[in-house]
């Protein structure tokens, strides 16, 4: 392999690679505004400025491909002269704006103003003024005062996702961004702008003020939002998510995610609707009552139904760890083969970019765990005419709406004698439901999904249900997590009485006289890893942060 | 230690006599303390006489109050980072005013606040500054906890702190 | 006197020293919190009646309602004896203390002390030395490190400074020739014996202080050191009995020092006034209480001027320097006799 020298060490590049790349694949930052990884080079914010031996000038060092022997500084007093003079140039104009700005903590002209500026200005004049606080997108305010001229959002409209609506207009310092005449900045994937804008010009209007970067703790996670399971963190304050942000992942979704995922798949988490505690129903309405009540009941009233006329209805929602102990509580306690889950399809909602027709992130994950009927069992089709028949009587329903699979079976539904419904939120089943376990939302469990590759990825708790405590749990703290009492009206966050779908299997089995002993999510990963040859050899420490690719025969569930 | 040694063994040797035996300096003590018991006294009553502090005084920090009735604070939560203690929360809002943000919930917690005065000197906007105001009692926790309504105060009742930030901060 | 009067004036006697006593140990208090204030340019407490004057009620009662805690660890008997061993030998030293001449009342010839004894200074010397049972039993049984160090100090202390003492004394006795205090004030009628056997007097102030365990030389509480000394496991009224005590120590001191070296309740000049018989008695009773006061004063001055010893310094001074002052004391009192005779 051919090598240059960079600051005196020697390196090796792939041909082609510009200096920039070879440098940042060897863990050696070069300060870069308009460069991304993802997108062509632009060469225009001049910030990577390098000197090159031989060469009569500093070079770019996002442009200037590698070759064989090139002797790099990136340290020079050449180098450091040309960036700090590089940011002067661009705090000329730049306003006063952090105290007000959404990017700060996060913004890359905050940290080379301290890493690469003298921090002194030379400019006396008034600055020049610009439009402030633009709607340039149903989900994108734009601010052209801070606006650097990067370029990137323009770029990733083109580029990325492949819906040129960004163009530079005027000149000079006068020079901003703007949508062509009639369009707006609403394609489907438009907020990943705020994520690769470097300043604070383009910021997310969901999350427009609601807080300081510094003050949220951020989680690895899995979208939701269909079974792409694009890689995401979770930034949450006072046990509240506010945000999501794509987590880089070649293999899945690179450094993006769509403005579906990102705005439509958290705010059930926190909201008013959410299952708090179990609920019993009793003279018609649904009271709440305590755990243990809960399970008694639910244990009681399913034994005195026949295995027929029973059905479990899983989750493509709910986690594997889930979904195997649906599978197992199926088989092994009630003893029936009617059992499957519902698919949500949506051709619409598919592009060829990330988003997948299949809305929900474990569709492979639940058929791997063995939700699926049995032979002679039903099928979601076959139990929901049997409900309408009435040959089913008791219908346990795993983390799902069945009226989405058939609004019309509404009517039948109250035929039912027993319906049993774990669910985060109450919806139109549980407005039929007999029992309502309060589930753990995905934000609230660990565990894993297998997306449409077939790749297993692992989600985990960011926010606390009233059983877990942060610390002891191992969850990301953010600073006010850690110092926070209970006098603190800042760390009072709403704590929800709720659990994941395993453990409330686990308790309910053992109401059933079984002995079920898994204490986490992982235990009973442990197990299905012995007994799903798919999964041979793996552990929550192997899926890590990036997942695993299994090897699955069939890899499409549709 | 060496030093400590001979310095004492000095001073010792460096004593008079009347030093030595002592009385005499007894008196000069006596004598010193008698004359303060017929001094002018310090005390100040304070209930009834009040310390109006110094500008350089640290009292409790308040939010400044325009003279057009806004406040001037936009929420950016730098103080509440810098603060110690933990003791404020910021919660921003947008408004229709330029300034773009600003707290839609203040509030100090005053036993927790230890009058570092950090988030007076951080605030980008001079909005939270150092008051004279030192007479903090309460009888519950929740009473402690001061939101806006009791942080916004006149820039006109805070001008000579003001003026002392200007000239020394 | 028949027996029964006897018994009746010894009675009011008793109820007439005892109700002064317990009032001039509550003002003493409050002069003592007042001294300090003004010392340090402060005003002092001022807000219990007019200037404060109630607050040594104030004060009382805060005591009397506090919660009484007993250590865990502590011997409960002991513990509860200990103020009252202080609290006994304080007070019934006052028995031998005379406040002024014999006087005439309905007819009857009272002398102004409660028990006229013959060896009245061996009493008052016993008793003191007693004292320091109640310091170290309190130091010992409350289970705690710096009570018991407090009391360990205490002992040594108070062994050490009561030689001195003892031996200052040995001059005015050599010179009044009596043990009883009556005698030894009558025989300073022309001369204090401050006057004639300086040396004796400084050792004899000196060494009170230390018997009182009064600043400088308060090791036994020493607050920096040893949080409270041997009271530090004391609360309530259990801490009022020591604290009464130790102010009652501070009172009989003085009566000492005014008693047996600056002439009792005689002034040099008071034959001079040509006073009449019973005018003559109350200025003599008057003089008495006016120096009583004075040394109270000085005791609480020194408190607030002069700070404390460390232990070494306060062994070598009680050993090296009062012990042997106090006998080259004894040897110049012999020396006047002899000249004199
Ligand atoms: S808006 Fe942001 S990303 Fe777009 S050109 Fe300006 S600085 Fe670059
Ligand atoms: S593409 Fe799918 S997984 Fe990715 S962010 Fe959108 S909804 Fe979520
Ligand atoms: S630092 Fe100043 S402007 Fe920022 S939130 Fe605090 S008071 Fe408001
Ligand atoms: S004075 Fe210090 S402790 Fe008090 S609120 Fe300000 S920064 Fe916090
Ligand atoms: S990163 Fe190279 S010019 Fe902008």
């Amino acid at each position: 392999m051919p090598k240059i020298i960079i600051d005196g060490n020697e390196i090796e590049f792939k041909q082609g690679q510009t200096i920039i790349e070879a440098a940042k694949d060897h863990g050696i930052e070069i300060p870069h505004f308009c460069w991304h990884p993802k997108l062509s080079v632009s060469g225009n914010c001049r910030m990577c400025l390098v000197e090159v031996e031989k060469m009569p000038k500093l070079v770019i060092a996002c442009a200037t491909v590698a070759s064989e022997g090139m002797v790099v500084h990136t340290q020079s007093p050449k180098t450091i002269a040309a960036r700090n003079a590089v940011m002067e140039f661009l705090l000329i104009n730049h306003p006063l704006d952090c105290p007000i700005c959404d990017e700060a903590g996060e913004c890359k002209l905050q940290d080379y103003a301290y890493q690469h500026s003298i921090g002194e200005s030379r400019f006396v004049e008034e600055k020049v003024h610009k439009d402030k606080r633009v709607k340039i997108g149903p989900r994108v305010m734009f601010d052209a005062e801070r606006c650097i001229s990067c370029s990137r959002c323009i770029r990733f409209c083109d580029e990325i996702a492949k819906d040129s609506e960004l163009t530079f207009t005027r000149r000079g310092d006068r020079v901003t961004i703007t949508t062509f005449p009639g369009e707006e900045l609403d394609n489907p994937y438009s907020m990943n702008v705020v994520d690769i804008c470097p300043v604070g010009a383009l910021t997310n209007a969901d999350f427009r003020f609601k807080a300081r970067v510094w003050d949220m703790s951020h989680t690895n996670s899995i979208c939701i939002g269909c079974s792409r399971g694009c890689n995401i963190e979770i930034w949450v304050r006072n046990n509240e998510i506010l945000r999501l942000t794509p987590r880089h992942n070649e293999d899945v979704n690179s450094y993006w995610m769509c403005d579906h995922g990102r705005l439509n798949t958290f705010k059930f988490v926190n909201s008013e609707t959410r299952v708090n505690s179990p609920h019993i129903r009793k003279e018609g309405q649904l009271i709440r009552v305590s755990w243990d009540e809960a399970f008694a009941e639910a244990a009681s009233r399913l034994r005195t139904f026949g295995k027929d006329q029973i059905a479990v209805i899983g989750s493509a929602y709910a986690t594997c760890e889930d979904n195997y102990l649906v599978s197992k509580f199926a088989k092994n306690i009630l003893g029936t083969g009617n059992l499957d889950f519902i698919r949500h399809i949506d051709y619409s909602f598919a592009d060829d970019i990330l988003r997948k027709e299949d809305l929900t992130p474990n569709s492979l994950g639940a058929e791997l765990m063995g939700v699926k009927p049995l032979k002679n069992g039903l099928n979601v089709e076959e139990i929901i005419k049997s409900i309408k028949e009435g040959k089913i009587k008791a219908l346990y329903l795993i983390e799902d709406d069945i009226l989405t699979a058939d609004p019309e079976i509404e009517t039948y539904l109250a035929k039912l004698e027993l319906l049993i419904v774990h669910a985060a939120n109450f919806n139109q089943s549980t407005n039929f439901a007999d029992i309502v376990f309060p589930a753990a939302t995905y934000a609230e469990k660990n565990g894993t999904f297998i997306n449409f590759q077939g790749r297993l990825q692992r989600i985990r708790p960011a926010v606390a249900t009233i059983e877990v405590d942060r610390a002891l749990e191992g969850m990301a703290l953010s600073r006010l997590d850690k110092f926070g009492t209970k006098f603190d009206r800042w760390a009072q966050g709403k704590h929800f009485d709720a659990r994941a779908t395993w453990k409330i299997l686990t308790s309910l089995s053992n109401a059933f006289g079984s002995r079920w002993k898994y204490k986490m999510a992982e235990d009973v990963f442990d197990e299905m890893v012995s007994s799903i040859p798919e999964l041979k050899g793996l552990n929550y420490d192997i899926i890590g942060d990036l997942g695993v690719q299994l090897k699955l025969e069939k890899v499409n569930v549709v | 230690m060496a030093q400590t040694s001979d310095s004492l063994k000095k001073r010792k040797k460096d004593l008079t006599f009347w030093q030595k035996i002592y009385i005499p300096e007894i008196a000069k003590g006596l004598a010193l303390t008698f004359k303060n018991m017929i001094r002018p006294k310090f005390t100040m009553e304070y209930p009834e006489e009040k310390f109006i502090p110094p500008p350089s005084y640290r009292g409790r920090p308040v939010l400044v109050l325009e003279e057009t009735g806004e406040e001037r604070c936009v929420a950016c939560g730098l103080c509440s980072r810098v603060c110690p203690a933990l003791a404020i929360e910021v919660q921003a809002a947008e408004t229709e005013r330029e300034k773009e943000r600003y707290p839609q919930k203040f509030e100090i917690n005053m036993l927790r606040c230890i009058f570092c005065g950090l988030c007076e000197e951080v605030c980008p906007e001079e909005a939270i500054v150092m008051s004279k105001d030192y007479e903090l009692a309460f009888t519950n926790r929740e009473d402690a906890i001061y939101g806006k309504d009791k942080l916004l105060t006149p820039v006109s009742q805070l001008k000579d702190r003001i003026e002392f930030l200007r000239k020394y901060k | 006197m028949n027996i029964t009067e006897i018994i009746i004036v010894s009675l009011i006697k008793i109820v007439f020293v005892l109700g002064i006593t317990l009032l001039t140990v509550a003002y003493l208090v409050y002069f003592e919190r007042k001294i300090a204030a003004w010392a340090q340019n402060r005003i002092g407490p001022n807000r219990v009646g007019w200037q404060g004057i109630l607050q040594p009620f104030a004060d009382v009662f805060k005591l009397l309602l506090k919660e009484d805690i007993v250590p865990e660890k502590a011997n409960r008997i002991v513990h509860a004896i200990a103020p009252m061993i202080a609290l006994f030998v304080a007070f019934t030293t006052y028995a031998v203390i005379p406040i002024g001449p014999n006087v005439n009342i309905f007819g009857y010839d009272i002398s102004l002390v409660v028990a006229d004894v013959n060896m009245g200074v061996l009493y008052v010397l016993a008793l003191t030395s007693l004292g320091v049972y109640a310091i170290t039993f309190a130091g010992w049984s409350s289970g705690s490190k710096y009570s018991l160090l407090g009391g360990i100090r205490s002992s040594a202390q108070m062994i050490s400074y009561e030689i001195s003492m003892g031996f200052s004394i040995g001059g005015v006795l050599l010179l009044a020739e009596s043990l009883r205090p009556i005698d030894i004030v009558n025989s300073q009628a022309g001369l204090w014996n401050a006057i004639i056997q300086p040396i004796g007097f400084i050792t004899f102030v000196v060494s009170a202080f230390a018997e009182t365990n009064r600043l400088p030389f308060d090791l036994p509480e020493a607050e920096p050191e040893l949080v409270g000394g041997f009271h530090t496991e004391y609360s309530s009224m259990k801490f009022a009995g020591f604290f009464l005590a130790e102010y009652a120590n501070m009172i009989i001191a003085s009566a000492m020092i005014v008693t047996l070296y600056l002439g009792g309740w005689h002034l040099p000049f008071e034959q001079s006034l040509g006073l009449s018989g019973s005018w003559l008695t109350v200025f003599q009773i008057t003089s008495f209480f006016v120096k009583m006061g004075a040394m109270l004063f000085f005791f609480i001055w020194v408190r607030w001027s002069i700070p404390r010893f460390r232990y070494d310094q306060l062994m070598n001074l009680g050993w090296k320097v009062m012990f042997p002052l106090s006998l080259i004391n004894i040897i110049w009192v012999a020396v006047i006799i002899m000249i004199t005779n």
